[in-house]
């Protein structure tokens, strides 16, 4: 799932199909579609000639073609904080998952609260159940991604955070979101490269 | 446009890029200083989304995070490309450049002693990826013909690369070129003359 769960949700919330090129990791190894990637990395998405790599500037892509990027610059501007601020969140959860499971799992649980006010205190100000606005943006989606991620982490995390679950349950009742997490192409992958917290159900 | 006001530490830290952006783009913009034990008392701390500076005002819109208040300005000052595919291009450049900050930063405010000779070996791993986008594009900016957030975001981090390590531009032809008109653009050059900009240190620890 990693670093595509978010723009997996948003496109299958927005009604798109889309075509999974599969890398398995000593196919990586070898380097030769690594040395065609700009940073190296993947993922990598292709919207016919244009090739983009950074999940982000994916996530912006879609924002932009799908109306889901605010409903003007002011919306905008607020939509890529929100995003910035998961971003964080999610370095945190990725170097802990990556680097510290054994040792950091049980810290991180606990200093979750001060990560999840944050978006808590955002949500609970708009009332909109989304962001910003009054519709989904591609930051509804990177945040409900992280959030389903905790909630494997921890199921018990967002007890004390009302607007959060509200949050989770209507993202996840959305019929096209609600298919994707239903289905096999979503349920076979595991969260992370590492195995640690594994399946999601 | 604006009134702009940045609220930061007493560093370039991450406002370097958007107030170099701000200078080439003709603007002008308030500082408020914000110092230390005043930071900590938690005042201000608590108002910030994230908790965290800088924070940006245009008009009545309040930004956090370094990188919406870039994109924004790059709404608001024609820097993003000139259509919705060089938009993404530059987003995925910047993203790069984001990277490869995260990586400085670490190193400046916590591994400076042990690992800053290891982290300028390995420069070069990072910086080749920038000189071939910047050598396959050829016009001297990172996407398209003009220049973008993602551009001041680079020569910015460059600068401070160029401070840890001054030879570490000279086996990036295009890198070194870059950051040479990038300097020599007016009213970027009269920025980095100035008093305002000399006279901060790059990070908050006086790492450099």
């Amino acid at each position: 799932v990693g670093r595509c769960g978010a723009l997996r949700i948003m496109l299958a919330d927005q009604g798109q199909e889309w075509k999974e090129v599969v890398v398995d990791f000593p196919e990586w190894m070898k380097g030769t579609l690594k040395s065609t990637c700009v940073f190296g990395q993947l993922p990598k998405f292709q919207d016919g000639d244009l090739v983009l790599f950074q999940s982000n500037a994916i996530l912006r892509h879609l924002g932009r073609k799908h109306d889901a990027y605010g409903k003007d610059g002011d919306e905008a501007a607020l939509v890529d904080m929100m995003c910035d601020g998961v971003e964080d969140f999610r370095l945190k959860y990725v170097k802990m998952i990556y680097q510290e499971y054994d040792t950091g799992k049980d810290t991180y649980i606990k200093d979750l609260p001060n990560h999840l006010d944050k978006f808590e205190a955002v949500l609970a100000k708009n009332k909109t159940g989304f962001l910003v606005g009054n519709k989904s943006s591609f930051a509804d989606y990177n945040l409900f991604d992280l959030l389903l991620n905790h909630l494997v982490l921890s199921s018990t995390c967002l007890d004390s955070f009302p607007s959060l679950k509200s949050f989770v349950e209507k993202m996840s009742a959305r019929p096209k979101i609600k298919a994707f997490l239903d289905s096999e192409a979503y349920k076979k992958l595991p969260i992370n490269g590492n195995g640690k917290q594994g399946f999601l159900r």
